[in-house]
């Protein structure tokens, strides 16, 4: 059984990790996320064993889904503790959470499993799990202060590993020869959806810039023209005389 | 005539297939994706359409979408120009939205389908509901009223639609335009309550028994009725109009009290949790009472014994009864699929009876319309997996074994024909109980629907019997259908049935015709002659965040990660074993 230990960067982003997982209200945010992830990778989970052909890894991806299951709701009920015991109301006011250190397994990478081959969908789960993992080792050592979420996370952790090891043996069952391949791809993978993410990021930005100047450029004149109709459209009942055309969207 | 009908792109989007008049198939997204509410452009549910109806693109007739997407687009950029400079925020994201696909349906049509331009047509939104339940319903001439969100301007329409000498006439008279929406105010309360709009509505609803309507008088401030017989919203109270992210404003919290954290529990026996559940109350009496109003009206102005009610609103049960109740019309009708999931098939009959002018036909009067289960795909898993599976020889014996496992407490997933159209389990992807002890409603709610406990559960009774358990109204077993209203449950009955009996007394009862679901009809008589009482608890075959099972490896998967104790589908029956397989632990 491989054990787990965590990545470089993130022993060296200890102080961070420690800083981030200090403050209460950051903990329960972080946890609700953390839910949110485990159950919809239970989803993807038992979609996986919906469409798989093989019964071994169907009767594992079940077993997988409902610990993704479990683990939602230790990070749920954790985090609705500590909610409770701070009396703290996560909406209140955003707090730096360095999420984009900690994408969780599945939930930023977009899985489409319908997609998916098996090796390299267990490939992807491999990569995911591990990486889940080495995460959870990371906020497990560094919540000492808080020994209720460090429960959770062992807990976790526990399966995660089952799931990391379970994934790398059915990979190298299903792909004997070439099970390095699929976990080349699956890391490529990763880093590609992560440099999507980022050019979607950028994207984004810049188009809500150029429409944002369009906005206060291009806009007030029209807006005031609008402003003035509205003041003739009293609300209530409108009577109804637009013909039914069937071609035009309009 | 082929004619593909289409609802896509604010959620749950739907295919559905007519051929000379009559229906083939209809479908939501979800149901084949296995994302729940996907708003995505159909394509599973057009092929598997298309294939049920073995036809190619190049076959259909014509291609209609449910709504205008020119107009919605006009009104989206008329409020954010009216709300200048308020929208800045939203207004990038609302053009994203439309320019980055919603708004370029025709073409996306053309090209995933390959059918000419020709061949596309348009309804508006609240023509696709009113057709969707009025060509759908057993009568010759109805009023219409519809209410949702939004379509494209308007958020609810009235008028008349008449089936006569094969002609048919569909008129919607009188509108009301956006932001003034019923559904958006019942959505701003669903948010404010912590619950996820177009999802947590129910919740709503179900947590309104819980409160007293304390808050109806800040209620009528928020949502004011017009000299007109209208309404409409104080837009100081609400934000969507402005923000994509919050649809409530400050001044609402500061009438109503602070806002739920949607990961703050209701615990209905502190004040907060009793504050959330009168908040709950008030808004459902205000919205029950604008309802009933306005039908109250378009019964004195069409005089009209019949009502076809549908859009997102239609989907509120207790205020459906209440109409039914109050309003003066002999029956009311509801479409198993009132909100925009149903407006591909109304789309759809729109364009045949309307566009085209074809003759009126007869509707088949049930909401199985979408893919067959195979019971042979739940006998091989099974059998590969190892759980114990059993075929009983008949379907009798079938019949007689279900209805004993639920007599003795067991909790069954039943899979049967085609799925429903629509957000409720008819009776073909049921997972169904003994409505008897309350600690049913419990554990369902704790260990397989994961949800609140405060969520009552529905029950399915023989039409024929139903007025013994529940006190329906003349013209309560037509809402009860389709499990379209809420009914109280007769005094005499409430402890025994504790299970599906909401804490007010109510209940949602589908009301079952031997016609329209047999097997489950007859279940429900066996279930009775082994008990004495012919109902079960009936909640939707699916897991918290999943949508309704279709296939039968969906329901096993179900089965397997959920407190289910038995699985049945044609004379399959899969039992859990006392213990999971072992030995998974080896395997790592």
């Amino acid at each position: 059984m491989r054990t787990v230990r965590a990545s470089w960067m993130d022993r060296l982003l200890r102080p961070v990790h420690r800083w981030v997982w200090l403050s209460a209200e950051r903990r329960a945010s972080k946890l609700f996320r953390f839910a949110e992830t485990e159950a919809d990778g239970g989803r993807d989970i038992s979609r996986a064993a919906e469409l798989t052909g093989d019964p071994l890894l169907r009767r594992l991806y079940l077993r997988h889904a409902q610990d993704e299951q479990r683990h939602c709701e230790l990070f749920k009920q954790r985090g609705r503790s500590i909610l409770e015991e701070m009396r703290l109301d996560p909406k209140s006011r955003k707090k730096f959470e360095l999420n984009w250190l900690s994408p969780g397994e599945r939930g930023l990478d977009d899985l489409r499993v319908d997609s998916e081959g098996e090796a390299s969908l267990l490939a992807f789960l491999h990569i995911s799990e591990k990486a889940a993992a080495a995460r959870f080792v990371i906020y497990r050592d560094v919540l000492q202060r808080d020994p209720q979420t460090r429960a959770v996370f062992d807990n976790v952790l526990k399966d995660e590993t089952f799931h990391m090891n379970y994934t790398y043996q059915q990979l190298v069952r299903v792909a004997p020869r070439g099970h390095g391949w699929p976990l080349w791809r699956a890391r490529l993978h990763r880093l590609w959806k992560g440099y999507l993410r980022l050019a979607v990021a950028v994207a984004a930005l810049l188009g809500s810039a150029v429409l944002l100047a369009q906005y206060f450029v291009i806009l007030p004149i029209f807006a005031v023209l609008a402003k003035r109709a509205a003041c003739r459209d009293p609300p209530g009942w409108f009577e109804r005389n637009r013909p039914a055309t069937s071609r035009g969207q309009y | 005539m082929k004619i593909l009908g289409i609802s896509a792109h604010y959620h749950d989007s739907a295919a559905a297939l007519l051929v000379d008049g009559m229906p083939i198939c209809s479908v939501q997204e979800e149901r084949l994706t296995r994302r729940k509410g996907d708003a995505e452009f159909p394509m599973s549910a057009i092929e598997w359409c298309l294939e049920k109806g073995g036809l190619e693109p190049e076959q259909l007739d014509a291609v209609i979408f449910y709504e205008k997407p020119l107009l919605k687009f006009e009104r989206i950029l008329t409020l954010a120009l009216r709300n200048f400079p308020h929208t800045w925020r939203s207004f990038p994201r609302a053009m994203k939205n439309s320019l980055g696909g919603k708004l370029w349906v025709k073409g996306i049509i053309h090209s995933s389908l390959g059918v000419p331009l020709k061949k596309i047509f348009f309804t508006e939104h609240h023509q696709s509901h009113a057709a969707a339940v009025f060509l759908t319903a057993p009568t010759r001439s109805a009023a219409l009223l519809t209410s949702d969100g939004v379509g494209e301007w308007a958020t609810m329409t009235v008028g008349r639609g008449s089936r006569e000498n094969g002609a048919t006439k569909i008129e919607l008279l009188r509108e009301i335009h956006f932001p003034h929406s019923l559904g958006m105010f019942y959505s701003t309360i669903t948010a404010y309550l912590g619950f996820p709009v177009n999802e947590g509505e129910y919740k709503v609803m179900g947590l309104a028994s819980y409160g007293k309507p304390s808050f109806q008088r800040t209620m009528e401030k928020v949502i004011q009725r017009t000299r007109d017989g209208a309404f409409r919203l104080n837009l100081d109270y609400f934000e969507f109009q402005r923000s994509a992210s919050r649809s409530f404003s400050r001044r609402l919290v500061d009438e109503l009290g602070p806002a739920r954290s949607p990961h703050q529990a209701i615990d209905l026996s502190n004040p907060e949790g009793r504050r959330y559940a009168d908040i709950a109350a008030s808004a459902q009496r205000v919205l029950e009472e604008i309802l009933v109003d306005i039908a109250k009206t378009l019964r004195r102005q069409t005089e009209l014994p019949d009502l076809c009610l549908s859009g997102g609103v239609a989907l509120n049960g207790c205020a459906n009864a209440r109409i039914l109740r109050e309003s003066g019309f002999e029956r009311v009708f509801l479409p198993p699929a009132p909100g925009d999931a149903g407006g591909a098939l109304g789309a759809a009959l729109y364009a045949d009876r309307i566009f085209f002018g074809q003759p009126d036909r007869e509707f088949p009067d049930h909401p199985f319309w979408g893919p067959e289960v195979d019971p042979e795909e739940l006998a091989r898993v099974a059998r590969e997996d190892g759980i114990p599976l059993e075929q009983l020889p008949d379907e009798g014996a079938f019949l007689e074994r279900v209805a004993t496992e639920l007599a003795r407490g067991k909790i069954v997933g039943w899979m049967d024909g085609a799925s429903e159209l629509g957000p409720r389990a008819l009776g073909h992807r049921s997972i169904l109980a003994a409505p008897f002890p309350a600690k049913m409603r419990d554990l369902l709610n704790r260990s397989i629907k994961y949800r609140e406990e405060f969520r009552p559960f529905a029950p399915a009774v023989p039409i024929e019997v139903a007025q013994r358990y529940f006190d329906l109204p003349p013209g309560g077993d037509r809402v009860a259908r389709f499990m379209s209203g809420v009914f109280p449950v007769r005094p005499e009955w409430r402890e025994k049935l504790a299970a599906i009996t909401h804490v007010d007394g109510t209940a949602r009862l589908q009301a079952v015709p031997k016609e329209m679901a047999p097997r489950f009809h007859a279940l429900l008589h066996a279930y009775g002659a082994r008990t004495g009482i012919p109902v079960l608890l009936n909640t939707s075959f699916n897991l918290a965040g999943e949508p309704i099972v279709n296939r039968a490896v969906e329901g096993y998967s179900t089965f397997r990660r959920s407190g289910i104790d038995l699985l049945a589908s044609g004379r399959y029956l899969v039992a859990k074993k006392a213990a999971q397989p072992a030995g998974l632990d080896e395997v790592a």
